[in-house]
């Protein structure tokens, strides 16, 4: 019988050699018939490639409404109730007489070979022809590689010629393709060894450990990333809408983590409106992610080159949301200020964050159009926004003042216009002299710590924690917290050292991930292992969780020792603004006042009822600040940092990077 | 009454399966595991699977973003 509901997937009950299964529509027969128990020969079936029924082998009978037919069971979708039979005489009969054809064709191939046993062919000389190879490493046309080709890299370098009895493996034109990037995809899944890998580039020690451990992450590329992430097909702009669902993406200045016009800008019309599609568009030629995106034939409205079409790298998620952050819901606007800021050598988030923080300060009137060249900055301001681009490229105007980011801009206005350095410095979304990149962190404590105390400023790369704090709720305790702040920098840092991508480390995650507890899922252990064979593979050097720490933990400490050292590495250096703890205004906490009041009665154990706004917003400060210095804390002494957050002798002992030089820099600190 | 993620508190009613949860709790995030009582739930069975009242809900959203 069909199951269907509202908005779920339909299972049918079928019958499988007179077992029953449940089968979700649209699986192949194969996979059902697999999952049930029953084996079925194939020899072009590669559970790692698209299905496409060249062998005819899996032949299976299939009853459909009173009716029976053979079909093949690799690349036939369940969509119906069914009674399949996996061997009648018939379908063994058939099975025989196409390993014979095999056997006779390539009847040295140790692949053919084991089919012909399981399907009882034993003569090799019926089908024995002109065609006949006897080469045991004979190409058997299973198509393997030419999937490969197409499903791992998204490319089709490797490809079938002519027909019939002609048909061969080749290359466009039977000449050697300059696109291939010697991936080694084609000769990992050929079952025969007809395609060789030869590896001499880089002298990697074990180049097998390597190729294994790539393939797998080819493999979920292939097979998961369409219903994980679909990095191929939107790269990281696939989650601006989720941002936006979480109260998330920011929104003027980090105000707020949504808004209604989020639809004009997210993954849908991009993919629809704006990115080329089908290209292999990766930042490398190879890379099976492919996930950096352009768009093609832009036409600019702006600036020096206004009018003409080039092409734009990107835009990705951070550059979106840094749309979003100044107001302006135009993917036009968004392509536009990408385009110009890569061009101009400008970082988008540092240019966005500027200036939607320029924007709350001209809405609150510290800045007027006097100021601005008499530019309205209000958020929203898309023309003006990429005006202020312009001047700061060409170095004039106010431009140039928004160029001098967030931090000085607060020393400037508070010395030059008298003002109120507290209001400013509750809204500069800075911290160390960066400005943060684009997510809201007022519901998670660890992703605020994350931001702040990362040693280059508020950057998302040494410790992302928002879903595993704030919606997983995985880490409660502080402790949590700070082994989570301990674990992620240094793992993060230690891939980032060898100059491996975070992408395929958590933007795709095996099927089986959630076979892990929480805590140990959330680091994708599998793909940490990936990581570590790669090293191994590389220097022939082993690594585990315990080493790769280790390494990682003596640059950590030398890079804050460093900070130190010039005097952006102790805790006040590590305090974030309070809009990225918490609400800064009162339009702030009047926008998620049934959130703030719930958690000041069950959190902070006072009852919000009578109260004014301003000693709601009082109170819901001081909370924060206080948690977010425990956190602090308890991050400090997880790190064996003292209070102050430098790290301690003791610590740099343990670790072996107590040598002179390094303690050096703990006794001259350079203000 | 069910608790998510042993914090947030969701009225019970009968009939009430794992996709409600996840529209009442705007779950959307495409790689999430769902626990009920500590038994895991099959992505295609989220709209037939009903949790019961006072059950424990974990949606395990995996690291993502950054």
């Amino acid at each position: 019988m069909a199951t269907k509901t509202k908005a779920g997937p339909t299972k049918y009950e079928i019958s499988i050699n007179g077992k029953a299964a449940t089968v979700v529509e649209g699986t192949y027969l194969l996979k059902a018939v697999m999952d049930a128990g029953f084996n079925v020969p194939t020899l072009c079936h590669h559970k790692d490639l698209t299905p496409n029924g060249t062998c005819r082998l899996c032949l299976c009978e299939v009853e459909v409404n009173g009716k029976k037919k053979l079909v093949t069971a690799c690349n036939y979708p369940v969509r119906g109730e069914i009674t399949v039979n996996t061997s009648t005489e018939e379908v063994k009969k058939h099975r025989k007489n196409l390993a014979e054809m095999y056997l006779g064709r390539w009847p040295n191939v140790e692949a053919i070979q084991n089919i012909a046993k399981l399907c009882g062919a034993t003569d090799k000389e019926k089908y024995k022809s002109e065609l006949t190879d006897e080469n045991p490493k004979a190409c058997i046309l299973c198509g393997h590689c030419v999937r490969a080709c197409s499903s791992f890299m998204i490319q089709d370098i490797l490809g079938f010629a002519g027909r019939g009895i002609k048909r061969h493996l080749t290359m466009p034109f039977g000449d050697v393709d300059p696109h291939c990037v010697g991936c080694t995809s084609c000769g990992y899944v050929c079952p025969t060894g007809a395609i060789q890998i030869t590896d001499d580039m880089n002298n990697p020690v074990d180049p097998e450990l390597i190729r294994r451990h790539g393939m797998k992450v080819n493999a979920e590329m292939a097979t998961l990333d369409k219903l994980q992430n679909r990095m191929r097909e939107v790269g990281t702009a696939n989650i601006v809408e989720v941002m936006d669902a979480y109260d998330l993406l920011p929104v003027h200045n980090f105000k707020f983590g949504k808004h209604p016009d989020t639809p004009k800008i997210d993954s849908k019309v991009m993919t629809r409106d704006y990115f080329t599609q089908g290209a292999a568009d990766a930042c490398w030629l190879g890379c099976s992610m492919a996930c950096a995106k352009a768009v093609d034939g832009f036409e600019l409205k702006t600036g020096p080159y206004k009018g003409q079409k080039v092409v734009v790298d990107g835009p990705e998620y951070e550059t979106a949301a840094g749309g979003s952050n100044m107001g302006g819901f135009d993917l036009d606007f968004i392509v536009e200020y990408n385009f110009y800021c890569d061009t101009y050598g400008i970082d988008t988030i540092s240019f966005a964050t500027t200036m939607a923080f320029v924007m709350e300060a001209f809405e609150a009137g510290i800045i007027t159009e006097e100021h601005t060249g008499g530019k309205k900055l209000n958020f929203g301001a898309m023309d003006e926004a990429l005006e202020c681009l312009h001047e700061m490229a060409r170095g004039e105007g106010f431009g140039v003042e928004v160029g001098q980011g967030v931090r000085r801009l607060k020393e400037k206005w508070v010395k030059e216009l008298g003002a109120d350095p507290d209001f400013l410095n509750d809204i500069g979304m800075e911290v160390k002299g960066l400005e943060f990149s684009e997510y809201v962190s007022k519901e998670s404590l660890a992703q605020q710590a994350g931001y702040a105390m990362a040693i280059k400023g508020p950057q998302h790369d040494e410790a992302w924690l928002i879903f595993i704090d704030m919606v997983n709720n995985q880490i409660p305790s502080m402790e949590d917290k700070a082994e989570a702040l301990y674990y992620f920098p240094l793992f993060r840092i230690w891939f980032g050292l060898l100059g491996l991508c975070k992408i395929v480390w958590n933007d795709v995650a095996p099927a089986d991930n959630s076979k892990y507890p929480p805590q140990e899922a959330a680091k994708i252990p599998e793909h940490v292992e990936n990581y570590w064979k790669f090293f191994e593979g590389m220097t022939g050097i082993p690594v585990n969780e315990e080493k790769m720490l280790l390494q990682a933990e003596r640059v950590f400490n030398l890079q804050r020792l460093m900070s130190y050292y010039f005097g952006r590495g102790t805790r006040e250096d590590d305090l974030p603004p309070l809009r990225a703890i918490g609400p800064a205004t009162v339009e702030e906490y009047l926008s998620r006042e049934e959130r703030y009041d719930k958690q000041m009665k069950e959190e902070i154990g006072i009852d919000p009822e009578g109260k004014t706004v301003e000693e709601k917003l009082a109170i819901t400060r001081d909370h924060r600040f206080k948690q977010y210095n425990i956190v602090l804390d308890a991050s400090y002494k997880r790190r064996g940092w003292d209070e102050n957050g430098v790290p301690t002798i003791e610590r740099l002992k343990q670790i072996g990077i107590d040598i002179p030089e390094v303690l050096a820099l703990l006794e001259k600190p350079e203000q | 009454m069910i608790v998510v993620n042993n914090k947030e508190k969701l009225e019970w009613y009968e009939g009430m399966t794992v996709q409600d949860v996840l529209d009442k709790m705007g779950y959307v995030y495409p790689r999430i595991t769902v626990s009920v009582n500590d038994r895991l739930v099959q992505k295609e069975d989220y709209t037939t699977y009903e949790v019961p009242d006072n059950a424990s809900v974990n949606v395990f959203h995996l690291a993502h973003g950054g």
